[in-house]
């Protein structure tokens, strides 16, 4: 086993052990605050910057493979696909909610985000 | 892949499992749909790193292409449950709508229904007495 490949595995463990304490942060968030638009902060977080640094580290573990290069295809995905979300549900949720006033300042027109 | 870094992912493996767990608890603690959603969404990408983490554990290279189908596929859900809920609840509200607006129109009717009684009694009325003068 080269130095490389340690250098490359300790590197790797670290990026995945950096994740999950992204993951961490992200629980955290999800039961500390009280309002939803709080909430998917942290929860984007997690989405985003979270899976990156844990597919980064585990594709550093197994080295420039084919299955590296799927794995970072899923993480260029979820870069677009959970700021996609995101902004849905945020959407849902001032639509649906009649009490969003309370939480946050909303100035868009509702009756014409609806349509 | 070292004995070491094996046994590392078992540990990874098993904490984000816990997590998956902690995330199911705030799905069913969630007051509104819209928390259970993010909530959802959260999990799915947990599992995309646990599917991830399989794929280099077990060496099976066709896990990577499961790893982005799930990806593709929890996006999908939310999508759906997003448009779902927005027009159940539009639908809800456009109902409640009309059943306002008909209520207001029957308001009227009653309305007018009370004037032509009153005003076929003020007629009766003077009839009677106009047909007393004759009578007179």
């Amino acid at each position: 086993m080269s130095t490389l490949e340690i250098v490359c595995d300790v590197i790797g463990i670290l990026l995945i052990i950096l994740g999950l304490i992204i993951y961490l942060f992200q629980i955290i968030g999800l039961f500390k605050y009280k309002y939803i638009l709080n909430r998917m902060h942290a929860a984007g977080m997690g989405d985003t910057l979270g899976l990156f640094l844990g597919l980064l580290g585990i594709i550093l573990l197994c080295g420039l493979t084919f299955t590296s290069l799927k794995l970072g295809l899923v993480v260029l995905f979820l870069w677009f696909s959970s700021p996609t979300s995101s902004h849905l549900i945020s959407k849902l949720e001032v639509c649906t909610n009649e009490e969003v006033g309370e939480h946050a300042e909303i100035q868009i027109d509702k009756e014409e985000d609806m349509q | 892949m070292t004995e070491f870094v094996s046994s590392f992912l078992t540990v990874i493996l098993i904490i984000l499992a816990v997590m998956v767990l902690l995330c199911l608890v705030r799905c069913v603690m969630g007051p509104r749909v819209t928390d259970r959603i993010v909530c959802v969404n959260m999990i799915g990408t947990l599992v995309v790193f646990m599917i991830a983490i399989l794929a280099i554990k077990l060496e099976e290279g066709y896990l990577a292409d499961i790893c982005v189908i799930y990806a593709m596929i929890s996006f999908l859900a939310v999508v759906v449950l997003c448009k779902v809920y927005l027009g159940v609840y539009l639908d809800r509200k456009n109902r409640e709508f009309a059943a306002l607006e008909n209520d207001a129109e029957d308001l009227e009717n009653v309305e007018s229904i009370g004037n032509a009684e009153a005003v076929n009694a003020t007629m009766n009325k003077e009839t009677k007495e106009g047909s007393e003068n004759v009578n007179a």
